[in-house]
């Protein structure tokens, strides 16, 4: 079995910021061929490396988003006959990923009109900060600047009595240019099919950070659209127009406990209620007032629910952040614990699934895990063929399937 | 062939093609159906990016269990009707809406019936429920083999703790994303807001676009199973890397480092206060010549030359003094005429702009036409985002605001289902559109 991709050919120009869309690609079949300076991509400047020693090879940025790629390397700067062969590969390609300013690789004879003249079918996918137009077109970003001007940061920080005078947080982890990726990979798909159904032609898709980011801050936009009102940042939880009780609750190992709303039907309730009062906490919920769902809801702000909080984060602080997970999960809470990203490793859940997936490089000895598929496809499978490639790996291999007839 | 030649034949074959197949004009993902059974924000944001590239996604909705975004605010006047809640309007423009009693047998009929005329079947339930509704993928296949079915949970359709629930910030939690935000010594700060609502939404739009392809080039359809916990996994790769190969926890003093970089590690990257209320500018320098860039915007005060930030390394050491004197110059700079300026100077920088900031006053998504008005039988005029990316031939365009509950109905059922009026009646009768 292989991916629903395969079979197709993608040549990337993508370093931090586009390089997960040709991941998202690579890892569902398509053959993704990197194009690289002679010097690497910058991505590959990116740390974590491996044992912090940096190098070409051993950025874990680049291990984790360039899965399942070819790298070439070509001297688009300064060779003629790079350049042919590089426009030799497009022409060839089913779809073209780029991620340079705009304009920039018109320069080079790899802008989107030069090759449809030629080959009609290509998809075109430009992804930039901020599109292909507009003021801000030449604007230079970081996933740190889009987050802010995108306005995910707008709705994300803390209570003033947490962090007096704290500034609006980013999360980590490139989550701006994965934005843009995950967009970027939806305009994509939706060229592929109306290629096949129109007869093949292709057609250039502009990709603008920018308007990922802003259409993905959920009810930040909406109250501002219906009520004119701007959200305000909370800790650990969403940020709304008027203050929320809290979410985040600490546990006796120290861990922090996400609840997400506490027995909002009667069953739910009654179990939370009983598990509550077994271990000592809780013992006026018997009372009459606490029976009506409507009272127990965090966000209408009643003393119940004020009361049930406060007994809640008692009981939390008294046990260790799994029992009050598990526990609450098996009452029928969605409820979590805060975790770092590895420790998924400790529940069997997921390798129950088949989550991890293995991977080597320079500098380990035994294959290393890392997270596999964020989908599983009955019949065609997402995969792990080869690892992210070393620096100009596949560069004579390529040249010789171009040149082979 | 002479060049004179090869270009008039393709614009020929070009041409011909724009007639024959509709091409000029037409939405990506037009003819294809979605039997939209999803509710909440996740499932329904995976429906309203295949609704915007033109797919005809029509929301199964159940009266005696309403979806419960149709209630969620912002409501748009005194009290929720289920069709006022302007969230619900923001993410489920350009469907159509059926009220169909599911748990009816004549209704569970027209269900399937419907399942029979669709080429996608999506859900967001706890794991379980369609198999409870006797519409596990083996019987969906009985109904239309090639069906793509996409099923969006917490926890995915397998392994011990498949029926455990999410919402999108236990997810986050779950998943890692949330102690990756926040700053050191502090709870998490976030996210904020359902990252992963929408981002899980993505990937399951996505898987399905994929798995259409493989069913147009092969025949075949297939079933997904997606995880919005493991979606948020695959959205830490380089820190989760970090750990198994070099042993370093986020769990770990100094993490997370607020605004500042985790990787690449560079100072100065933070966000710097600005003039009025809550108003702080994002400056980001990757390198030396960015720094010089930046001293030179500040006018080359002394303690800038000061050989201790010469380099990304005396940057990164001694942050606490850089970031105070940054401060100290941004304080009293209005914070959009501060991000032109140093963006002119070479600077990356960018204010922290809030949805009115954003809608209001953002000059690249006004000078792009990102904003958008259709008019809602309940909500009057209403202003939407528009769709990301933008294709040149085949555009995602804006047709329908969100539906009203059980708009469609009649219409879908006699369209689409071919029910006579008179069978319609019958049904309507049995309670069976409620």
């Amino acid at each position: 079995m292989s991916g629903p991709l395969t079979g197709l050919r993608v040549v990337e120009f993508c370093d931090e910021l586009g390089q997960l869309a040709g991941k998202l690609l690579a890892d569902m079949g398509a053959d993704v061929i990197k194009v690289e300076p002679p010097s690497g991509s910058s991505a590959r400047t990116i740390g974590p490396f491996v044992k912090d020693i940096p190098g070409p090879d051993r950025s874990l940025n680049f291990w984790y988003y360039n899965t399942n790629k070819r790298s070439a390397t070509f001297d688009l700067e300064n060779s003629d006959e790079d350049r042919a062969v590089v426009r030799r590969l497009c022409l060839a390609a089913d779809i073209v990923i780029e991620d340079r300013s705009p304009g920039a690789l018109a320069a080079h004879g790899l802008d989107y009109p030069s090759l449809a003249a030629e080959a009609p079918g290509i998809i075109y996918c430009a992804i930039t900060p901020f599109g292909q137009d507009g003021p801000w077109a030449q604007y230079q970003t970081s996933d740190l600047v889009s987050l802010a001007l995108g306005g995910p940061m707008a709705m994300n920080g803390y209570d003033p009595e947490d962090a007096p005078g704290a500034p609006p947080i980013h999360g980590n982890g490139d989550q701006a240019y994965n934005t843009a990726c995950h967009a970027a990979l939806h305009g994509i798909l939706a060229a592929l099919l109306v290629r096949t159904k129109s007869g093949g032609d292709g057609q250039y898709i502009d990709c603008s950070m920018h308007e990922a980011l802003s259409c993905t801050t959920e009810v930040g936009m909406p109250y501002w659209l219906y009520k004119r009102e701007n959200v305000i940042r909370q800790t650990g939880r969403h940020a709304a127009a008027q203050r929320t009780e809290r979410w985040m609750y600490r546990a006796a190992d120290g861990r922090d406990v996400l609840i997400f709303g506490v027995g909002r039907d009667n069953r739910t309730w009654s179990d939370i209620k009983t598990w509550m009062q077994s271990h000592g906490f809780g013992k006026q919920f018997d009372e009459e007032r606490f029976d009506d769902p409507m009272a127990r809801q965090p966000a209408r702000g009643t003393p119940e629910a004020k009361e049930i909080l406060a007994e809640l984060g008692a009981f939390i602080a008294s046990q260790p952040a799994e029992e009050i997970y598990r526990g609450g999960q098996q009452r029928g809470q969605a409820w979590g614990i805060v975790l770092a990203p590895d420790e998924m490793l400790n529940d069997p859940h997921w390798w129950d699934r088949g989550f991890f997936a293995e991977v080597t490089g320079e500098g380990v000895d035994e294959p290393v895990l890392m997270p596999g598929a964020p989908y599983i496809f009955s019949r065609t499978p997402w995969e792990l063929r080869r690892p992210a490639p070393k620096l100009g790996e596949h560069t004579d291999e390529v040249r010789a399937e171009l040149a082979a007839p | 062939m002479s060049f004179f030649l090869f270009v008039p034949w393709h614009y020929a074959h070009w041409a011909v093609r724009c007639v024959e197949y509709g091409f000029v004009g037409r939405l990506p993902l037009e003819g294809i159906r979605i039997c939209d059974l999803t509710w909440i924000i996740a499932g329904p944001t995976a429906t309203r990016v295949l609704a915007d590239f033109g797919a005809d996604v029509i929301r199964v909705e159940h009266g005696q269990a309403v979806d419960a975004i149709r209630l969620g605010r912002p409501i748009v006047g005194e009290s929720p009707t289920l069709n006022n809640s302007g969230f619900f309007n923001y993410i489920n423009r350009n469907k159509r809406s059926v009220l169909l009693n599911v748990r009816h047998p004549m209704g569970h009929d027209l269900l399937k019936r419907l399942i029979a005329s669709s080429d996608v079947v999506v859900e967001n339930f706890s794991s379980g429920v369609m198999d409870s509704w006797g519409l596990g993928y083996d019987e969906l296949r009985s109904i239309r083999e090639d069906i793509i079915y996409c099923a969006l949970s917490g926890f995915g359709h397998s392994g011990r703790d498949k029926e455990y629930t999410t919402w999108g910030p236990t997810a986050q939690a779950l998943s890692g994303l949330s102690i990756m935000s926040g700053l050191p010594g502090k709870q998490p700060a976030g996210w904020g807001y359902s990252y992963m609502d929408h981002t899980a939404g993505y990937y399951a739009a996505s898987a399905i676009m994929m798995a259409l392809y493989h069913r147009q080039q092969t025949g075949e359809g297939q079933q997904i199973d997606l995880s919005q916990v493991e979606a948020g996994t695959v959205l830490t790769g380089p820190a989760f890397l970090d750990a198994t190969v070099n042993g370093h926890s986020w769990r770990r003093e100094g993490l997370p480092p607020g605004n500042r970089a985790w990787q690449p590690e560079v100072a100065p990257h933070n966000t710097y206060p600005c003039a009025g209320e809550d108003r702080w500018i994002a400056i980001a320098v990757m390198n030396d010549a960015e720094w010089q860039a930046l001293v030179r915007a500040m006018d080359e005060p002394a303690w800038a030359t000061d050989s201790r930030f010469a380099t990304n390394e005396g940057r990164l050491q001694n942050q606490d003094e850089l970031d105070e004197h940054i401060a100290a110059w941004t304080r009293e700079q209005s914070d959009r005429d501060l991000t032109a300026f140093l963006q002119a100077a070479g600077v990356r920088a960018g204010l922290v702009q809030k949805a009115s900031d954003r809608f209001e006053d953002d000059p690249q998504l006004a000078a792009r036409g990102w904003w958008h008005n259709l008019s809602h039988a309940e909500l009057d005029d209403c202003e939407y985002d528009g769709v990301v990316p933008r294709l040149d031939a085949t555009p995602g365009e804006l047709r329908t605001a969100s539906p009203l509950l059980g708009e469609h109905t009649h219409e879908v059922m006699t369209g689409i289902l071919g029910l006579s009026d008179e069978e319609y009646i019958d049904h309507e009768t049995a309670g069976v559109f409620m």
